[in-house]
Order: C-alpha cells, then sequence, then structure tokens
C-alpha cells in the first residue's frame, strides 16, 4: 500500500475543510435567523448585524487555509503528489485535526454569542462594538487551533 | 488636541432678548444646556408645542415616505453620500414664507395616501361578495323575492350535492303531505347546493321546516336585485375604486417637485422643536432669563465677545466643579480624527482618560495592513476611497470612514509589498502559465507563506510593544494625576517581566543569542519579586500581602501570556488573505489552452478577488477593533464618558448658512 499514506495526509486535509466548514455554515446559519429577526423590525440596521454574521464565518476560512497548506506541501496541488509513508500521512492527519474540531465546535459557539450580540444591536445599536467583541472572543481559540495546524505541517516538511 | 476641555457657562440676560439670544446659540452649536435647578426660578413649560411640532413632524416625515414611495426621486446609488443641500437666502426665504402652504401639501399627501388605502379594502370586500354572488348568476330571480301573492319563494343553500329529483324525493320522504313544491337548482358542488324553491304559500311554513331539517339556510345578504344585475354593479363599484386609486396616485405624483419643500419643512420643524425644548431648561425671573450649560473652551472667546457686542447680557465662564457631569466632545488631526468611531464604539473617554484616539491611529492602521497584507487589494481600497473623497461632497462622518479606509489601505499596501503580495501570487501565475517563466519572489521582506514561524515571533513582537505603549499610557496618566508610586509599581514589573521572559520563549522556537536569554532570566526574576512585593501593597499583613502578590503574579503572567498570544491573528488572517488569493488564481489557471486559460483566470480573478476582500476586509477590521478594544483599552482606558449634545442646527437634509435666521 504505497498511497496509504498520501491518502491519509488528504483525509486530513479533507478533514479540516469540511468539519471547520460545517461549523461555519451552521454558525453563520444560527447568527443569520437573529439577524433577520432584527432587519424584520429595522432594516437600517442591516450592515451592523452583517458584520456579526459574519464573524463565525472564519473558521471555515482557516479550515480552507490549513487544507491548502497540506495539500500543496504534499504534492497534490502541484499535480505531482508525494510518496509519502503512512507515519507520515499520519502526522498530516494528526496535524490537521486541531482546526478541524476547534474550528467545528468553535464556529458554532462563536455563531450563538454572535446572534446574542445581535440582540444587543436590536435594542441598543450604539453598543455594537462591544457585541462584536464578545464573538470575536472565542475565534481566538480558532486561531490558536489553526496556529497549531499551520506549524505542525509547515514543519512536517 | 484629543478630549477638548469644558467649560461651564452661565449667561443671564433680558427677557426680550431671549428668542435671539436662543437662536444665536442654535446656529453656533456650541453649547449644550443644562436643566435649571434652582427651584425659585420660574419655567415655562413649552411642551405643548414641543409636541404640536413633533406632530407636524411626523405628518411631514410621513408624506415624504408617501412621496418616495409613489414618486421615488431619481437617484444615483452613490449620491446619497452627499452631504446635505445648501440653501441659498433666496431660496430660504422663499420657502420660509410658505411653510404654512407646504405643511398643507403634507397633510393633502397624508389623506391622498389614506384614500388609496381605503379604496384598496372596498375592493378587496367587493371582490369578496362577487365571488360569492358568481355560483348564483344562473338564477334569474332577485336573491331576496319572497314570493307572488299565492306563491313563497325560498332562495338559499344546502351543505351536500344533490340532483332535483333526488331533493325531491327526499323533501316527499320527510313530509309526505307536501305537495305543489317545486325546487330549482341554480348550481350544485361538492360544498354546497345552490336551490330556489318555491311552493303554495299555505304550505310554506312545512315546507321551510323540511329544507330546514336537510341543512337549508337561507341566502344571507338577500340582495334585490338579479345575481346578474348585481354583479355587473359590483364590477362598476370596484372600477370605480380603481379610477379613484389612480387619481389619487396621480395627485401625489403632481406633488414630486415640492419634496424639496417637504425637507425643508422637516428641517425647519426640528430645528425649532430643539429649540423648544432647549427654552424648557432655561429659568426665569420677571424680566430676565438664566441659562447654564459646558461649552468647549475653545469657543469660549468668539461667542461671548460677540454675544456681549449684540446684548445687554452677563456671562461667567468657569470650571466644571468635580461632581459635574462633564460632557465629552473629541477633536483630532487628519490622521487620527478618522478612529474616534472606533473610540465612540467602545465608549468615550470618562473624566480620568484621555483620548486614546491619537495613540490608536497608527496601531489601527499598522495591524490593519498587517492582516489584509495584500498590496492589490490595498491599492484598490486606496484608489476607491481617494476617488470618493475627491468626487463627492461627502458628509463628516463618512469622510473620516473613508479616510481611515485610505490610510489602512495605504498602510495594506506597504505590508503587502513587504511579503511580496499582490493579488496574491498573480505575478507568478502569469509568469509561469502564459510566458513559460519561473515563479518570482517580489517580498522586500519575506514571504509569510512560505515561513511562517517568522512572522508569528514578529507579531508576538509588535503586540508586545502595543501592550508596552498601552501600559505606558497608564504610566504617564497616573504619575501626571500625582500616584506616582503608583505608576511605577503597576507599570515598571510588567516591563521587566515580559522584556524578560519574551526571549526565554522565543528560545523555544528560534535560537536565541545566549547573552540575551541570561539578561532576560534576572529581568523576569526581577518582575516577578516585583510583582510579589508590590502587588497587593495596600494591605498591612505581611502574609495577606505576601499571598496576595503571588495571586497578582499568577493573574498577570496569565494575563499577558494570552495577551500576547492574541497577537497571532496578525499571522493567522495575513495568510488567510495571501492563501485564499492563491487558490482563487488557481482556479483560474487549470484549463489547458491558452487562450482559455486567460479568459478563465480573467473571470474568475474578477468574481474571486473581490469577494476575497470583502471576506479579509471585514476580518482585517473585525480583528484590529478587537485588539484595541481587548488588549490594548484593558491595559489604560475605563471609558464610559458622555457625548457632548450642543443646542444646534440638526437638519437632514438642508445645511442652514451661517447668515441665515433660523425662524
Amino acid at each position: 500500500m504505497a498511497n496509504l499514506g498520501l491518502a491519509l495526509a488528504i483525509l486530513g486535509a479533507v478533514l479540516a475543510a469540511f468539519m471547520a466548514g460545517i461549523g461555519s455554515a451552521k454558525g453563520v446559519g444560527i447568527a443569520g435567523e437573529a439577524a433577520a429577526g432584527v432587519i424584520s423590525e429595522d432594516p437600517s440596521k442591516f450592515s451592523k448585524v452583517l458584520i456579526l454574521q459574519l464573524l463565525p464565518g472564519t473558521q471555515g476560512l482557516y479550515g480552507l487555509l490549513t487544507a491548502v497548506f497540506v495539500l500543496s506541501q504534499i504534492g497534490v496541488l502541484g499535480g505531482k503528489p508525494l510518496n509519502l509513508t503512512v507515519w507520515q500521512g499520519l502526522m498530516y492527519l494528526a496535524a490537521c485535526m486541531p482546526i478541524a474540531f476547534v474550528g467545528l465546535l468553535s464556529a458554532i459557539s462563536q455563531g450563538k454569542t454572535a446572534a446574542a450580540g445581535i440582540g444587543i444591536i436590536a435594542k441598543k445599536p450604539e453598543q455594537s462594538g462591544k457585541a462584536i467583541t464578545f464573538a470575536a472572543m472565542v475565534e481566538t481559540y480558532a486561531i490558536l487551533a489553526l496556529l497549531i495546524s499551520i506549524l505542525t505541517v509547515v514543519n512536517l516538511k | 488636541m484629543a478630549k477638548l476641555t469644558m467649560k461651564r457657562i452661565q449667561i443671564a440676560a433680558l427677557m426680550e432678548n431671549r428668542k435671539e439670544i436662543l437662536e444665536y446659540l442654535q446656529r453656533k452649536g456650541a453649547v449644550e444646556f443644562s436643566d435649571e435647578e434652582d427651584d425659585s426660578l420660574a419655567k415655562i413649560n413649552t411642551s405643548e408645542m414641543i409636541s404640536q411640532f413633533e406632530k407636524y413632524i411626523n405628518t411631514a416625515v410621513q408624506a415624504k415616505g408617501i412621496l418616495e414611495e409613489y414618486a421615488p426621486p431619481k437617484k444615483s446609488l452613490l449620491s446619497s453620500l452627499n452631504d446635505r443641500r445648501e440653501l441659498t437666502e433666496n431660496e430660504y426665504s422663499k420657502y420660509f414664507s410658505q411653510r404654512d402652504e407646504i405643511l398643507r401639501y403634507c397633510y393633502n399627501l397624508v389623506e391622498y395616501h389614506k384614500a388609496i388605502a381605503d379604496r384598496r379594502a372596498e375592493i378587496v370586500k367587493a371582490n369578496t361578495q362577487a365571488d360569492m354572488l358568481r355560483v348564483w348568476l344562473n338564477l334569474d330571480i332577485p336573491m331576496a323575492f319572497e314570493g307572488t301573492k299565492l306563491t313563497r319563494c325560498f332562495v338559499g343553500t344546502l351543505p351536500v350535492q344533490y340532483s332535483k329529483e333526488a331533493l325531491l324525493g327526499k323533501i316527499s320522504e320527510l313530509n309526505p303531505e307536501l305537495k305543489e313544491l317545486d325546487i330549482e337548482i341554480v348550481a350544485a358542488s361538492k360544498e354546497q347546493t345552490c336551490i330556489a324553491a318555491v311552493c303554495h304559500k299555505e304550505s310554506a311554513n312545512d315546507a321551510l321546516a323540511a329544507l330546514r331539517e336537510i341543512g337549508f339556510a337561507q341566502a344571507s345578504e338577500p340582495i334585490k336585485l338579479e345575481p346578474k344585475a348585481r354583479l355587473l354593479q359590483i364590477e362598476n363599484e370596484i372600477a370605480g375604486y380603481k379610477k379613484d386609486i389612480e387619481e389619487s396616485i396621480n395627485n401625489i405624483k403632481s406633488y414630486s417637485d415640492k419634496a424639496d419643500k417637504i425637507e425643508f419643512l422637516i428641517d425647519y420643524l426640528t430645528m425649532r422643536r430643539d429649540k423648544y425644548c432647549a427654552l424648557n431648561k432655561i429659568g426665569l425671573t420677571k424680566r430676565t432669563f438664566i441659562l447654564k450649560g459646558y461649552i468647549p473652551e475653545k469657543y469660549v472667546c468668539g461667542i461671548v465677545s460677540e454675544l456681549e457686542k449684540k446684548f445687554d447680557i452677563a456671562i461667567s465662564v468657569t470650571d466644571p466643579e468635580e461632581d459635574d457631569d462633564v460632557p465629552v466632545l473629541l477633536e483630532n488631526n487628519n490622521f487620527a480624527s478618522p478612529v474616534e468611531s472606533i473610540t465612540e464604539m467602545y465608549a468615550l473617554p470618562a473624566k480620568g482618560d484621555v483620548d486614546p484616539s491619537p495613540i490608536m491611529a497608527f496601531f489601527y492602521y499598522f495591524f490593519f495592513g498587517l492582516m489584509l497584507s495584500d498590496a492589490g487589494y490595498g491599492l484598490v481600497m486606496v484608489i476607491f476611497s481617494a476617488i470618493l473623497l475627491k468626487k463627492f461632497r461627502l458628509k463628516d462622518s463618512m469622510k473620516k470612514t473613508l479616510r481611515m479606509f485610505l490610510y489602512c489601505g495605504i498602510s495594506t499596501v506597504f505590508w503587502g509589498a513587504m511579503f511580496g503580495s499582490w493579488f496574491g501570487d498573480i505575478v507568478s501565475v502569469i509568469n509561469v502559465q502564459f510566458l513559460h517563466g519561473t515563479t518570482v519572489n517580489l517580498a522586500l521582506w519575506f514571504d509569510p507563506i512560505k515561513d511562517p514561524m517568522k512572522l508569528l515571533l514578529w507579531s508576538f513582537a509588535f503586540g508586545i510593544v502595543h501592550l508596552f505603549v498601552g501600559l505606558g499610557v497608564k504610566f504617564v496618566t497616573l504619575w501626571k494625576d500625582g500616584h506616582k508610586a503608583d505608576a511605577i509599581f503597576d507599570v515598571i514589573p510588567s516591563y521587566l517581566l515580559i522584556l524578560g521572559a519574551a526571549p526565554l520563549a522565543a528560545g523555544i522556537l528560534i535560537p536565541v543569542p545566549a547573552i540575551l536569554g541570561s539578561i532576560g532570566k534576572y529581568m523576569a526574576l526581577a518582575g516577578v519579586l516585583l510583582v510579589i512585593l508590590t502587588s497587593s501593597r495596600s494591605s498591612k499583613n505581611i502574609f495577606a500581602r505576601l499571598g496576595g502578590g503571588l495571586y497578582g503574579l499568577y493573574n498577570m503572567a496569565s494575563g499577558y501570556l494570552g495577551d500576547v498570544l492574541s497577537y497571532s491573528r496578525l499571522l493567522a488572517l495575513g495568510l488567510a488573505t495571501g492563501s485564499i488569493a492563491g487558490v482563487i488564481n488557481l482556479m483560474g489557471s487549470m484549463v489547458g489552452n491558452a487562450v482559455l486559460k486567460g479568459i478563465v483566470l480573467t473571470v474568475v480573478f474578477l468574481v474571486g478577488h473581490p469577494l476575497n476582500i470583502a471576506i479579509n476586509l471585514l476580518g482585517a477590521y473585525v480583528h484590529t477593533n478587537r485588539l484595541q478594544f481587548v488588549e490594548f483599552f484593558s491595559k489604560f482606558y475605563e471609558g464610559g464618558g458622555r457625548a457632548f449634545d450642543p443646542l444646534r442646527v440638526n437638519t437632514k437634509y438642508i445645511q442652514f448658512k451661517e447668515e441665515i435666521q433660523n425662524g
């Protein structure tokens, strides 16, 4: 099984993209429902709630980012896949786990925080800065996970 | 710069000049009125006038909405960026003399609008009536027809479907005595059967009883006309309503050239309402009035001298008292004023705070650029905001926002050039795909995608500088307020601890010169000792002090560790922009044929990059804000000030020139 290693590495990249992606889709969806509620009352708050709605979207980007790093490093993006051993493949798979799981769960939590923040905007639009800050707090952990994933992948070369 | 110094102003003047003085102050927009709390002074109650104005304003606003609905003005999207229209003196006096007439226009518009709504409701009602009638069209007598001299007639419905024979059979079954009954089925469906029954007058009651037994219901709204004629009548009514609506709409449209005047009226009334609200706050004696408020120091001279020249007036300007609720007004130069809105978003500075905008401005632009970090995207921002700033007469707030984007854009170009990212790696892609060259490295410094570790460490370094500046501000504020010991013991140990720990931590990731490491060790140690000894210096008990010190150390170390790590988002967001841009370029160059590839790449480029700009602009904005709010402000900034809200000409559509009298 000469290519099992490669398959494992690709599995890692794919998991990073799709788990973080699911998380973001869910988070943006949760916030979007709340945003739609506010807009039905007061359409002028659109730009403010839009920012909050989009916040949980970044985890999906981080997943994509990790996937791109892995795919380009194992040569899949360049069209010349490397011959990886199973151990090497497993290492790539492991490296992708932080952003895959933290991305999935943090995006959903961030979606809920953003939805609550949208509630703030409905009542006190001038406090939107604070609402954004609350939601941005959640993102920190996705960023930390992304860093570990990326730094591991880069150093596996 | 920064927070304007506020003074208390007290004006005493003659009653007869009251309106003139208020109008003058409103035009200047420099004084915030405080409520007069002295009970020995009389007050004017203007609430009735105010509610009257509110009513007029509501009508005018409603009228404007109606005009916009039926005769939308031709406006381009960008023209909404424009500032309020300026009014010449001539126009002003013309509009001013017409104000009652304009208000009448507004009432007319509201009236027409109401007529339209009424007619629409009528149409709905008529339509339901018509629908009910349609099943009866085959009936050639009026539904209210009761019979002739010797007969009785019932028109109505049965709840199930019957044929004539079945129905007659059913009735003779129920009442075999019943004769001389004829029934005509007008219409039959599964839900109901519409019938007209005729019988001899004498057996009318029996017939009705039998019919009722099987669920007969007489037509509820007996109509004196035959259904056909009645339907025609209803249709005519509907046509009439439609014509009325048309007419009302045309009437509304005929007012479309009055939109300017209505806007004037809204602004004019708002101004008057504000003036009356201010009147509420002044105190009166028999012949004089007293007005108190806050005024920024820089306006004092001009206003005082002008007032004294014009009126018999006594003005005193004093410093605010310790416990006064002094309002806050920020003023900064062109470089720092764009981020005032960011400060306001967090909270205006409280009494003891400095205005953080000037210090924050540099870091704001710096971090924003570092997170977006693509020179191409930066150029797009710069060009867009520069064009808008140049071409349009913008509102002040819009001007500030655009200037913020301009500076952020410049910083983005700078960082993009440092990292060699121009619309991602588009130069390399074109070179490789179309010119058969090799990839080119445009980075003036280094490419973070190839060496993320390096940028991570630099991000931490930038973060430490940011935190240190925040601590520095705290030091200066405390020192100036006379809390010199607090300044030293709260700030210096943090400096020592972080500066000492930084080379030690960096040593884990990259080789650090040994000398730095050992200096760091001693600095960190000194910092630790200082924190333990001083962080709970207020308590007397030596053990409580030590315990408090250890707890303080734990708090500080974990707090700063989190703070510094948080700056890793500079790297993460920078990488996200660059690599997604790279993916876009890659997608565009996947086709084989060179011509096709050119077309696909152009399309993907034109769709993909704007999308990437939008997503990453948002990310950079949010996370730059967060770094300022959470990491930076927490070091020195309280917030919670109240915004300065002077009596002023607060108009939405029209800019009144200084010289014009404001009614």
